[in-house]
């Protein structure tokens, strides 16, 4: 394409633009306005009340639950993610036999549909018929099995879980192909000064692909934080809302009790968090490449 | 060196465990689908079925189930057709346009990635219900291709950079137009690219819940996730044909997965790794 075909880059631009305009960028302005009105069943009207409903929503228990479970949800899950996944890249990029076809294996849970995944979970942890519980009963001699999913104490660990299972895969799979661009002759010359495995960890091998870890949490952060599935299958939020996060709540207040006006008061808060996590990502890639670039 | 014996053993014992928790729930869920009705669960449960069937697939297959699958392939194979093509559009455009608002419009769709979902189908909603097209392939298909398209083309522009301009400088000396340059010469070359970006918007796409389940209402227009999850209910503890139903929406994707494995994982790791 030269400069003369510009109307051809137009051209091939246009459908693009159109639908990410009225698909996701005019959603996410309605979003906003949607947040300044008030509906509800019984009034399906909407009637504009400012900040009526952030200041409701504010004051309650819910909103206070929703951002800490968000909090604990995204972060307890990013951090186990980013650990199994580096830990089984590192296991996996040392030359052992078979490893091309357990790296397959493991990208199983990844491809894996989500709905499948937290039907699966529910099942393993069901109190009598569950994997989960069989394994405890007999491992340990625990009398009692545990109802994982209907005790507000362990609901969220059962989830997050879930999460892991299904989200380590990503990380490992990007580690992996971080660490092989690690430099061989940086590892060879400090195997000959005798360093050990951890050190050439510590002082080879996470600094030169610091710049991927980096990237993977934000990003792993910012899928983590929009997931829906897994919690709305297995939990729907409960037990007393000890796993409601921003997409379930949106969802039930939205869908299920047609509370449009606080669904999207509930979605303008998601994207305040969110828009920390891209400014976060955004700087995190900008100073990464600067250091690409000088180094 | 004995160090490095030790730690063979230990790496091996490592991936074992990971391989053990990765790979349990699968064989469990095959399992559980293989059980005849009569054979009970009980705890401590027995790992594999003693006389295994395929009963449960035989009456988890039923008219609503092939109803649901059969949406799902059109829902899905739309959207990775139109998705890989206008995403090859743009990203040609983002790598050979000269444009000005280019690297703008780049960061619009780069942006556009992170947009969280459940946030923005509110709007979406109202206005699929003011154009008449909630409960229809249409709504599903054009929510499927907005969702997936930033992505597909972020992927796909990873693969054109790297083409090398002189073959399309060549042609366009001999006479060729732009339009032909892209068809004869892009396309081709890109190939592994497109792959690649089928195989993530078939991933995504089958196993989208949040906007199916907002917009379809009836049974006839529900896909799988949210056939699967209504099967929760109907099925109640009978476990046996929900895992059969399990394995049955899973294996499409797992096949394609499988055979094509190679091109994916090159595509989604030279987006996300090269930033």
């Amino acid at each position: 394409m030269t400069y003369k075909d510009r109307w051809l880059a137009w051209l091939f631009l246009a459908p693009t633009l159109v639908l990410l305009a009225v698909f996701l960028y005019y959603p996410m302005i309605g979003t906003f306005v949607e947040s300044f009105y008030s509906t509800s069943f019984i009034n399906p009207n909407p009637e504009f009340v400012g900040f009526e409903v952030y200041r409701k929503i504010i004051a309650s228990r819910e909103f206070s639950e929703v951002l800490w479970n968000s909090v604990l949800w995204t972060v307890g899950a990013v951090i186990l993610q980013n650990i199994l996944g580096f830990s089984t890249a590192m296991l996996l990029n040392q030359g052992l036999p078979g490893q091309g076809l357990l790296r397959a294996l493991f990208l199983l849970p990844f491809i894996l549909p989500g709905v499948v995944t937290a039907i699966l979970w529910r099942f393993m942890y069901d109190p009598q018929l569950g994997l989960v519980n069989s394994l405890v009963v007999r491992l340990s001699d625990a009398e009692n099995a545990v109802a994982w999913l209907a005790s507000a104490d362990t609901a969220m660990i059962a989830v997050i879980f879930t999460a892991v299972w299904k989200g380590f895969p990503f990380s490992m799979l990007i580690y992996l192909a971080a660490l092989q661009s690690v430099d061989r002759e940086q590892l060879e010359a400090a195997t000959i000064d005798g360093a050990g495995p951890f050190r050439k960890l510590i002082d080879v091998i996470i600094p030169s692909v610091s710049s991927v870890i980096l990237v993977n949490i934000v990003l792993t952060l910012i899928l983590t934080f929009n997931y829906f599935d897994i919690i709305w299958i297995m939990t729907r939020g409960g037990p007393q809302d000890s796993t409601h996060i921003f997409p379930t709540i949106i969802y039930e207040t939205g869908f299920g009790q047609f509370r449009f006006g606080e669904a999207a008061t509930y979605g303008v808060f998601s994207i305040l968090v969110l828009s920390v996590l891209v400014a976060l990502y955004a700087i995190v890639q900008r100073t990464t490449s600067n250091r690409r670039a000088t180094s | 060196m004995k160090r490095s014996k030790t730690l063979r053993i230990l790496s091996v014992v490592g991936l074992l465990i990971i391989g053990l928790i990765v790979l349990l729930p699968f064989f469990w869920m095959i399992s559980v689908s293989l059980k005849p009705a009569t054979e009970p669960f009980a705890i401590p449960a027995r790992l594999w079925p003693e006389s295994p069937t395929l009963a449960n697939y035989a009456s988890a297959f039923r008219p609503e189930f092939r109803t649901y699958f059969l949406n799902s392939m059109i829902v899905s194979g739309a959207s990775v057709v139109i998705t890989v093509s206008l995403a090859l559009f743009a990203a040609y455009s983002f790598t050979r346009g000269q444009l000005f608002a280019l690297s703008f419009m780049l960061g619009a769709v780069v942006l556009a990635q992170m947009f969280p979902h459940a946030a923005i189908i509110i709007p979406i909603y109202k206005m699929m219900r003011s154009w008449d097209l909630l409960n229809s392939y249409t709504s599903l298909i054009l929510s499927y291709v907005s969702i997936t398209l930033p992505v597909a083309i972020w992927m796909l522009r990873g693969f054109l950079v790297k083409l090398p301009v002189s073959l399309e400088e060549a042609a366009a000396v001999d006479g060729a137009s732009p339009m032909r340059v892209f068809r004869d010469i892009v396309v081709p070359l890109a190939r592994p690219g497109i792959i690649s970006v089928a195989v993530y918007v078939l991933i995504i796409t089958w196993q989208e819940f949040l906007f199916a389940l907002s917009f379809t209402s009836t049974n006839d227009m529900r896909t799988l996730p949210v056939g699967l999850n209504d099967f929760i209910g109907q099925y109640g503890i009978r476990y046996g044909e929900l895992m059969a139903s399990s394995v049955m929406v899973s294996m499409p994707v797992v096949a394609v997965f499988f055979f094509l494995q190679r091109y994916f994982v090159a595509g989604l790791t030279a987006g996300a790794v090269k930033g």
